[in-house]
């Protein structure tokens, strides 16, 4: 075989990738490290002033507030999903047979846009002709405010992500089922052990890993959520639906505020770094 | 047995619900204005009516959008297989020094959330004097690390020796990647071709940040615009719903298996 032009071959092959994945992903990164040092209203001229930014997002309100509903948001959605998408892929790996269907009816969701999901579940949760309050009226019952309600409107709003998303949890899940070698669930039926009894020994423990990828994946989701607020609730009501990135969106989109948005960037990368390595360090830990 | 049946029974329940939101979705679009809000709990309205449907093409811009978001993610797939293939190759099959560092390099483009970079990104394609338009909304997403990540670990099963036999035909580089890798590379191709095309599709930030004017609106950017300015015509806004959604759910009942398997191989979501 011919090594003389490997080097040159390969660079050529690469080249197309790296000049795209330089200009619209690695640059971003170090320009936006470099805009949160200043003060930059797109109007006004730019101002160095070093970690200003960073430390008045910590004095912010609003940014603070966002941060909160962003990790309510994680803390609700994160457990939700992925014990549905465990039950989904027990359906699913079980023998009855529905389990192509419930395969195909739990991932389905996933297919459609946030913006299709978030407007149909507006027009489920809406106040007066949505389903769910005329279901409530019909049985009698007290209607309830779910997206114009502060007290319900994040969890209305997990709700409508749990229905798009526990699907692609599920095919993570399954995934990992099908990695159990057969002859240890025959080893435990041959001992006697039962449905339950195997799930909790054999099933769960051996499912640790994808549980762990599981998890960092979701909770790196959540932390991003912005389409479903944005779409089913505009950040409200009073405001108790903005999430982080909704925030930085409207602090560069709407105040200009570009190196403030820049710091609030910058520090959702850091927060999603830390889950990152802390998944590698859990998948590490694995190993020994 | 019975217990199977109870089984069988519980899970046929949990369908139902799964699906009812999109069965709620077409059944409300094919309501008249009037009826969405006398008849609340029908399913089957008494006079299903196409009326939505040709208002949404015939007075909102939807088609427009439908148009936009054709463009966007047939090209943004299209370029995006074409160059993750091409660096795939160069690190399965050409060995050469830092082949390591540079495959770790763009693996580490995963961690990053898009999220943390509309900012800059919207500055830089300022400065481009690219804002509004299409080629705006597909420049970003065409570098899709899980694609080269997909496309590298499938290159590599491709038995040498088919290579081997055509360098000594005489053939180069490019004849072997465009004659023996791509079609061996079929299946991981498709993969990442539904994973590409999901993603544009789908993709809902980046275009409402770059598209402004309602005319580079792609589809999920223009549903989401519906409900301000059609605020109560619910029936309405559900028909573009369904139309965003369809071109979407045929594909999925198309390549079912390949999205599912493409999924479980990457976990990864965007």
């Amino acid at each position: 075989m011919r090594h003389n032009h490997n080097a040159r071959d390969a660079l050529l092959f690469s080249l197309p990738f790296l000049i795209v994945y330089l200009a619209f992903l690695v640059l971003p990164i170090f320009y936006g490290i470099y805009l949160s040092f200043f003060d930059w209203n797109i109007l006004s001229g730019k101002r160095f002033i070093g970690f200003l930014n960073y430390l008045d997002a910590f004095k912010d309100d609003k940014f603070l507030s966002s941060l909160l509903h962003t990790c309510e948001f994680v803390l609700i959605s994160t457990p939700t999903i992925i014990v549905a998408g465990f039950l989904m892929a027990l359906i699913v790996m079980s023998s009855s047979k529905l389990k192509r269907g419930a395969e195909t009816v739990f991932f389905m969701p996933y297919i459609l846009s946030i913006t299709v999901v978030g407007t149909l579940w507006s027009w489920i949760f809406q106040g007066s002709f949505g389903i769910l309050n005329q279901t409530l009226l019909a049985l009698g019952l007290r209607t309830v405010g779910w997206l114009t309600d502060p007290k319900t409107a994040m969890w209305s709003i997990a709700c409508a992500t749990v229905w798009w998303t526990a699907g692609f949890n599920m095919i993570l899940f399954t995934a990992g089922i099908k990695q159990i070698p057969d002859d240890v669930y025959e080893a435990a039926k041959l001992d006697g052990a039962g449905y339950f009894t195997t799930l909790a020994k054999i099933t769960l423990p051996m499912l640790r890993n994808t549980s762990i990828l599981v998890l960092i994946l979701q909770v790196i989701a959540s932390f991003k959520v912005f389409g479903q607020s944005y779409v089913m609730t505009g950040g409200g009501p009073y405001g108790s639906t903005r999430v982080l990135v909704q925030y930085i969106y409207e602090t560069g989109f709407t105040y200009f505020r570009m190196g403030y948005a820049s710091a609030m960037s910058i520090l959702l990368f850091l927060i999603i770094l830390f889950v990152s390595i802390f998944q590698f360090a859990a998948a590490k830990g694995e190993g020994k | 047995m019975s217990k199977r049946r109870l089984f069988d029974v519980l899970i046929a329940l949990l369908l139902v619900l799964w699906i009812a939101p999109t069965i709620w979705l077409g059944v409300t679009s094919l309501k008249s204005e009037k009826n969405v809000v006398t008849d609340h709990l029908s399913l089957f309205s008494s006079t299903p009516t196409l009326a939505n449907y040709s208002k949404a093409f015939g007075s909102t811009e939807i088609a427009r959008w439908l148009f936009n978001s054709v463009i966007v993610s047939v090209v943004s797939t299209i370029l995006t297989l074409v160059i993750d293939s091409m660096i795939a190759y160069a690190l399965a099959r050409i060995p050469f020094r830092g082949s390591d560092a540079l495959f770790i390099f763009v693996l580490a483009g995963m961690m990053v959330p898009f999220e943390a970079l509309i900012i800059q990104l919207y500055l830089e394609f300022n400065a481009l004097g690219l804002i509004n338009t299409l080629a705006a909304i597909v420049l970003p997403r065409l570098a899709m690390p899980i694609g080269v990540f997909i496309l590298t670990q499938f290159f590599k099963e491709i038995p040498l020796a088919l290579e081997e036999a055509a360098y000594i035909d005489g053939a180069g580089r490019w004849t072997i990647f465009t004659s023996i890798v791509i079609p061996n590379g079929k299946s991981a191709l498709v993969t990442v071709m539904i994973l590409s095309f999901i993603n544009a599709w789908n993709d809902f930030l980046w275009p409402l940040v770059v598209a402004s004017d309602s005319v580079k609106y792609t589809i999920t950017v223009g549903i989401a615009n519906f409900q301000g300015t059609h605020g109560t015509e619910y029936s309405l806004i559900m028909a573009g719903a369904v139309v965003a959604s369809l071109p979407l759910i045929v594909l999925f009942l198309a390549f079912r298996d390949q999205i599912v398997k493409g999924i479980a191989l990457t976990g990864m979501k965007d």
